[in-house]
């Protein structure tokens, strides 16, 4: 079946204006009337609608806007601040890790000294002991020096130790933000290097553009 | 509530040049996307959209506002499609994006894979049966169905009658009909032919 008024361009023109929502009153009046008597052009409308809705499901990809560079570009300041960075990271490692050892040594100098001490401190006892029979009330004040001497040593070893573990965890924090900034950088230049030679054309678009519009104000 | 294309056409031409900032942000993602949709290049599109938009600013002092601002970058993006579609006849190139898109498919089973499959057989039938069509009813077809366009508005992108538009749009719809029930496509009835 075919409608009489198929070389009508007038009337093709109004079903367009229905089609898209861009008929007036008068239009839609006209297609209205021709649909009632033309089951042709009715089918047609029909299937140009179902022809609309397929064409729908052409999409554009989504893409981030062409004047922002796409993902993040590392400038060569940034990338050369990276490597300052690194040797940074790298002589605070060595020089800490020296100078922990040199704490260190000087911590077990002093705690051998301290033990010596105490050795020459217990022989003396020991000695005065042998040489002068103690009564129960000397022997009680011995006890509880040698207690309290052996608290202060306790703690004195607590001390130490806490020390140490204090510059261990001090130099162990120092040497993880140090990696963590050099992991950082690092990572921003493979995202720079994945994202490829688009990143460098649209950062060049990106600084064209802006010679565009200074030369345009300057005028 | 912004500012109309028109008032920051104005304010450019006034010397205030961040209001071309504001036009492009309004209006680069459609002109990107009439551009994928002419040339079916995701870069090529991206490169014609900053050309049309480079082009527009270097011509904006010359621009009478005659036309719509929109119908203007159009027309500026339809030219500069219309020109790499001329060089490529004369250069025949193929994209890496046409061969993906013509290549083989890895079809992960898992649920909603077969409507997502079918999703994808019909978006590539659509986009054939598109670039199917002579030059000038594919542009009106895109420039309706796709950028939603007014008749006006595409006459005055296009630089021709609203008539002479609405013809070129019925023919290609006419013949996308054909095309994609040719192809088996869901939803295309028999059609009857207009005589050329």
């Amino acid at each position: 079946m075919e409608c009489e008024r198929v070389r009508d361009e007038a009337l093709q023109g109004d079903k367009l204006d229905v089609l898209y929502g861009e008929a007036d009153a008068a239009a839609r009046a006209r297609v209205d009337t021709h649909l009632e008597a033309c089951a042709a052009c009715r089918e047609e409308l029909q299937a140009l609608r179902s022809l609309r809705r397929d064409l729908g499901h052409w999409r554009v990809p989504v893409a981030r806007p062409s004047f922002t560079p796409r993902g993040f570009v590392v400038p060569h300041w940034l990338a050369a601040a990276a490597l300052v960075l690194l040797a940074f990271g790298a002589t605070l490692g060595i020089s800490g890790y020296l100078s922990l050892r040199r704490a260190l040594a000087a911590q077990e100098a002093r705690a051998a000294e301290l033990e010596r001490q105490q050795r020459e401190s217990l022989g003396a006892i020991q000695a005065s002991l042998a040489r002068t029979p103690v009564s129960a009330s000397d022997a009680q004040a011995l006890v509880a020096r040698v207690e309290a001497g052996l608290d202060e040593r306790f703690k004195a070893s607590e001390a130490l130790q806490a020390e140490r573990l204090d510059r261990h965890f001090a130099s162990w924090q120092e040497r993880a933000e140090v990696r963590r900034r050099v992991d950082m950088a690092q990572v921003a230049a493979s995202l720079s290097y994945l994202d490829g030679r688009h990143g460098e054309q649209l950062a060049r678009t990106n600084e064209l553009m802006g010679y565009v519009l200074q030369a345009s104000q300057k005028r | 509530m912004g500012r109309s294309d028109e008032e920051l056409v104005g304010a450019c031409q006034a010397g205030e040049a961040s209001a071309f900032d504001v036009l492009v942000g309004r209006w680069e993602d459609r002109i990107r996307g009439a551009a994928y949709r002419f040339l079916g290049s995701e870069d090529e599109a991206r490169d014609v959209a900053q050309e049309a938009f480079l082009k527009a600013y270097r011509g904006l002092s010359g621009f009478k506002q005659e036309a719509r601002f929109s119908s203007w970058l159009y027309q500026i993006a339809t030219n500069l499609c219309r020109d790499r579609l001329r060089r490529r006849k004369t250069r025949p190139q193929v994209s890496l994006e046409a061969l993906e898109e013509t290549g083989p498919v890895i079809v992960e089973m898992r649920p909603g894979a077969h409507e997502r499959l079918l999703e994808r057989d019909l978006a590539e039938a659509v986009r054939r049966a598109i670039h199917t069509l002579p030059e000038e009813q594919r542009e009106v077809v895109i420039l309706k169905e796709y950028q939603e366009l007014t008749f006006l508005e595409i006459a005055q992108a296009l630089d021709v009658p609203v008539s002479t538009v609405k013809t070129r749009l019925y023919r290609g719809l006419v013949q996308l009909r054909l095309r994609l029930e040719t192809e088996g496509v869901r939803g295309s009835a028999p059609v009857a032919v207009p005589a050329p």
